[in-house]
């Protein structure tokens, strides 16, 4: 899978040529649903390397929040991992024992949840949550975690953080909450950390906010981050590389800037023009028509198809697999190799 | 041209009482706004969570009572009619919710759903019309009439909007709330009923309120724009002018602060705490996060006046100029 690593301009991470710390390969996963097998994922593979940002973008239900659940094990009883690899470090995640994985948990691999203020514990405080972090996989003594989580508070720009950790997650506002999260989830200097869906429940200026902080711990601490978004115009700011996801499979994934300025997928250039600019008016957007599929519907070709308007029967007959074309991969027949 | 609706000086005030017997606290949500909505225009209104956008919406639709101000609605003050003519009144303002999933009983089939404000207003009474009726309808948000007798789990988000919208134009209305209505929808979905708003306020000369956080979707569809923040109107101007010549600090934040597809024009403020600290008590409610704030905003907070020709903002450092 070298294609991946193939120089790519614009990437200051371009001369170190980094092995990847996390590489999955073909994985598939299937909810039961009412004694019915639905394929959510069907067959995703990427590798991630130290320092870059992916960022995952699909709608709701294309699978890109199981994706990023399966990833640490997390999904829920009904789902389950049918198929693939997750490789980190050289270890298959899938095969790890329940101790091992929670070694890798938080500490080596960790997420920030959508809803920030739910996924804070409210009957403790931001103190107790951040210690509870460090001395679960640190041996260090209640003083020096208080002292380490202070720090990290002032790290994620949060004033006065000797008082702030004696607050609760109500006293904080939803921005301030996930950048709690934020200082939790990068806590342990993780090798990747998992961002869904971060600033959607926040305001424009904030996520700004967020996001700068974000991207500036991370070029720091070399991190590499998976960031899930629906937001097209977020993975542009934010990505390195981007990977298009609809019903569950890898629609297109490029470098963020080759994406957003030559799109190849039919489904991307739809997404693409069909958003409203900010820079310009016009009578009436390039609307895709149709509605997305329902994870479980039977379609044997390509699952954009129905929608596209460059489809032919080719298209709905059989599902293209992914194309190369100069390092990028896109899954659309119109792509085939002659 | 007359407006459909007039708001002026409009405050709103929740109270709260932190435990049985203990002294109420005031939480004031909209202060001293003033709007008006001209017909067959859209007006937006951009915001950010928890600045009293939905509040706004619900006191123009009768859900929550002024604490003080006027709203005039299609001509009559709707703090002092009766309830008869509240329900005339209904018949001329409609509304659509952001979530067209709890929008929408599940019981109920389409043709429940659309006939409903019918019945309510003893309109469309024969058999035959209200079925022509209704095709018409469904035809006009683009739906197929064979969905009338399905029910809303059959559809997905977007069919939903579409269906929330046809109940709304089921009274053939003059004026539309349309609160958020494309935020709960799939990126690639959103656009769709976008146009189709589009279209109805082409087609059927209706005035639009649209609540939105979002300032690419507010320069697609609207005609004039406000921005409000903490519960007061900081800047309306025509939409145009918002995006070339935004005056107040707090818009031109907002729109810097929004991403773009091209990675342009984005400002990412690595670190930047959300408030200077010591200026919490100041008058301007967006002094503590301006960087334009001077002494003057200590004291006072300006109120909206016209800056250029249908422009006005609320910031003593642009009046000044």
């Amino acid at each position: 899978m070298a294609f991946w690593r193939t120089g790519r301009i614009g990437n200051w991470y371009n001369n170190t040529m980094a092995a990847p710390v996390l590489t999955v390969r073909e994985l598939r996963v299937d909810f039961t649903v009412d004694k019915r097998t639905v394929p959510v994922l069907r067959g995703l593979s990427y590798t991630l390397e130290k320092g870059r940002i992916l960022a995952v973008v699909g709608e709701s239900g294309s699978g890109k929040t199981v994706h990023a659940l399966s990833l640490l094990r997390l999904l829920p009883p009904c789902a389950d991992i049918a198929g693939g690899e997750i490789v980190f470090n050289g270890q298959d995640l899938l095969s790890l024992s329940p101790s091992a994985l929670r070694d890798v948990r938080g500490n080596k691999i960790s997420m920030i949840f959508q809803d920030p203020s739910s996924s804070l514990n409210p009957v403790l405080t931001i103190g107790e949550q951040l210690e509870e972090t460090l001395r679960a996989h640190r041996k260090i003594s209640r003083e020096e975690a208080r002292r380490q989580a202070a720090h990290l508070l002032t790290s994620v720009g949060i004033a006065d953080a000797e008082k702030r950790l004696g607050e609760y997650p109500f006293q904080f506002s939803g921005g301030m909450c996930q950048r709690v999260m934020i200082a939790m989830a990068l806590a342990l200097s993780p090798d990747v950390l998992i961002a869904d869906e971060p600033t959607t429940a926040l305001d424009v200026t904030i996520q700004a906010q967020i996001l700068g902080l974000m991207k500036a711990l991370q070029q720091a601490a070399g991190t590499a981050v998976i960031f899930i978004t629906h937001n097209l115009a977020l993975a542009a700011q934010i990505a390195d590389d981007v990977l298009v996801l609809y019903a569950g499979l890898c629609m297109e994934k490029a470098p963020a800037k080759e994406l957003f300025s030559n799109p190849l997928h039919p489904y991307t250039q739809g997404l693409l023009n069909s958003l409203a600019s900010l820079s310009q008016t016009c009578e009436e957007l390039p609307a895709i028509a149709g509605n997305p599929p329902v994870p479980g519907e039977n379609l044997p070709g390509c699952p954009f198809a129905p929608r596209c308007n460059k489809a032919f029967d080719k298209c709905r007959a059989c599902l293209p697999p992914l194309f190369e074309k100069n390092g990028r991969q896109v899954r659309c027949w119109l792509e085939e190799p002659k | 041209m007359t407006a459909r609706v007039e708001i002026k000086n409009l405050y709103k005030t929740y109270f709260r009482r932190k435990w049985l017997f203990g002294k109420g606290e005031s939480f004031p949500v909209l202060k001293d706004v003033t709007l008006s909505l001209p017909e067959n225009s859209v007006l937006g209104l951009v915001g950010e969570s928890g600045c009293g956008k939905t509040t706004l919406c619900k006191v123009l639709l009768g859900i929550e009572k002024p604490t003080s101000g006027t709203v005039l609605a299609d001509g009559k003050n709707t703090a002092e009619i009766s309830k008869t003519v509240w329900k005339s009144l209904r018949r001329v303002m409609q509304v659509v919710y952001q979530d067209p999933y709890s929008s929408l009983d599940p019981r109920m089939n389409v043709r429940q759903v659309l006939s409903e404000p019918l019945d309510i207003h003893g309109l469309k009474k024969d058999r035959a019309e209200r079925e022509t009726f209704l095709k018409g309808l469904l035809a006009s948000v683009g739906m197929s009439e064979t969905f009338l007798d399905r029910y809303p789990h059959e559809f997905s988000g977007g069919q939903r909007q579409r269906i929330c919208i046809a109940r709304a134009l089921a009274l053939e209305p003059k004026i539309l709330v349309a609160d958020e209505p494309v935020s709960a929808l799939d990126v690639s979905v959103q656009a769709q009923i976008l146009n189709l708003l589009k279209k109805i306020k082409r087609e059927r000369k209706i005035s639009m309120l649209f609540v939105t956080h979002d300032f690419a979707v507010a320069r697609f569809l609207c005609d004039e724009i406000a921005v409000m923040y903490k519960g007061r109107i900081v800047e309306r101007a025509p939409a145009e002018e918002i995006f070339t010549r935004p005056l107040h600090p707090y818009t031109r934040a907002l729109l810097a602060a929004v991403p773009r597809v091209d990675g342009t024009g984005f400002a990412l403020a690595a670190g930047t705490p959300g408030a200077e600290p010591g200026r919490e008590n100041w008058a301007c409610p967006f002094a503590p996060r301006c960087a334009a704030a001077t002494e003057d905003c200590r004291a006072r907070c300006f109120e909206l006046k016209e800056v250029s020709p249908r422009h006005w903002c609320a910031c003593g450092a642009i009046s000044a100029e």
